[in-house]
């Protein structure tokens, strides 16, 4: 294998569980692709959850490709069944998407990108990947976001919750003020946050 | 626009081996379509690199079973492969080792906004072009480049294959002159001119050399 290529397998992907039987499988941050935004979603049991209910609050279109297994779609409260081969695109970002397995081991592939700007990557990739490690690596993680995309709201606030999990106060406190400076969303979400509500400027 | 659209990946317009999902959809923020092997041993995606466009390319074999070369290596790939090429410059084909062997493939250009390749616009006359061409059929391929051009004056990748064609057909005259406006409306079709063999029969050519450099 060179630099110039990677290959692996779909099933080869990390496992990161989100919500309600959804599994995260980066793709875009395990190749760093840089041109769009890719990953799969799979869930092992039927009416497990493979695409959360969400709008795109980044104003990506999406397209969405059921790859195996077979997957029921909510698109603005409309039912759409999708057997492996479908395909799902979403122009506009504010359409409420989500999708369930009729499957187990239903795999969903989406792509996303703004229609007349170069992609960045979201700053949820990194608090997703976070989300399941130990304060520490959690840490590290979300200094890697900052790394890549520089300071920004969400990714502050994540970083601070890490921290404050971890016992660095101080830390969590500086960062959470910046965050919220950034973000003023994140002052509501602190409030609900068992480790962050103290640390609120 | 509508708010959604759906459709099974057996309910898209094809051209060929190549399923149009970017185009049915009217996607525009990456390139994305699929390409089919019929039968074990089709060609599915046609050796290239990417260097003109700049992409990166992620395949994914959705379904069936491939053989990848990349770079002159050879890469097994059952479903659910992904094959990411990085590089531009890498050169990358699959071929199908079973019937019906489905590979969706997605690109763009880092740091770039995604803009539709002029191939794609003018594909009906580039794959006709491109029939004569492989049966050395080298008048009538131009031919359709000319009949490509009435239609989308502004193509420079119709004016370029006009000029290759051309070349093979032993018009000179008609391969310089197609060549300079292709080279003027994107520089970028010198250096392609340049170590194309399409154009060996004007390499002696004074008036080649002073437009390739």
């Amino acid at each position: 294998m060179s630099a110039a290529y990677e290959v692996l397998s779909l099933d080869e992907l990390d496992r990161v569980p989100v919500a309600e039987g959804l599994e995260w499988r980066p793709i875009r941050r395990r190749l760093g692709i840089r041109s769009f935004g890719t990953n799969a979603y799979t869930s092992e049991r039927v009416g497990g959850w493979v695409v959360e209910e969400h709008v795109e609050g980044s104003g990506h279109e999406e397209l969405y490709v059921v790859v195996s297994g077979r997957a029921r779609f909510t698109l603005d409260g409309e039912e759409l069944d999708a057997p492996a081969g479908t395909i799902v695109f979403l122009p506009e970002n504010d359409v409420t998407r989500k999708a369930v397995a009729e499957e187990e081991g239903t795999t969903v592939l989406a792509f996303g990108g703004w229609p007349d700007r170069p992609f960045e990557p979201s700053q949820w990739e990194w608090y997703f990947e976070a989300s399941e490690h130990e304060p520490e690596r959690a840490i590290e993680i979300m200094r890697e976001g900052i790394a890549e995309l520089g300071e920004r709201g969400w990714l502050l606030y994540e970083l601070a919750r890490h921290e404050a999990r971890a016992g660095r106060r101080d830390h969590a406190r500086e960062h959470l003020t910046k965050a919220v400076e950034l973000e003023p969303r994140a002052a509501e979400r602190a409030g609900g946050d068992e480790h962050l509500r103290e640390l609120l400027p | 626009m509508t708010r959604w659209a759906s459709a099974h990946l057996d309910e898209i317009g094809r051209r060929d081996t190549w399923i149009t999902i970017r185009e049915h959809f009217g996607v525009r923020a990456l390139g994305i379509n699929a390409f089919v092997g019929a039968e074990a041993g089709d060609e599915i995606i046609h050796a290239h690199a990417e260097d003109w466009h700049g992409h990166e390319e992620l395949y994914v074999v959705l379904e069936g079973h491939a053989t990848f070369t990349v770079d002159g290596d050879e890469i097994d790939a059952p479903a659910r492969t992904i094959v990411y090429v990085r590089e531009p410059s890498a050169r990358r084909g699959a071929v199908a080792k079973a019937p019906g062997t489905t590979i969706l493939a997605a690109g763009g250009e880092p740091g770039a906004a995604f803009e539709p390749s002029p191939y794609d616009a003018a594909w009906q006359w580039m794959q006709r072009g491109t029939e004569h061409y492989r049966a050395g059929r080298y008048a009538e391929a131009a031919a359709e480049m000319r009949d490509g051009l009435a239609e989308l004056p502004e193509n420079s990748a119709l004016r370029y294959n006009l000029a290759c064609y051309s070349a093979l057909a032993r018009e000179p005259e008609e391969a310089l002159a197609a060549l300079r406006q292709a080279v003027e409306e994107d520089p970028r079709f010198a250096e392609l001119a340049r170590s194309d063999p399409d154009f060996a029969s004007l390499r002696e050519d004074p008036r080649f050399t002073q437009l390739v450099g």
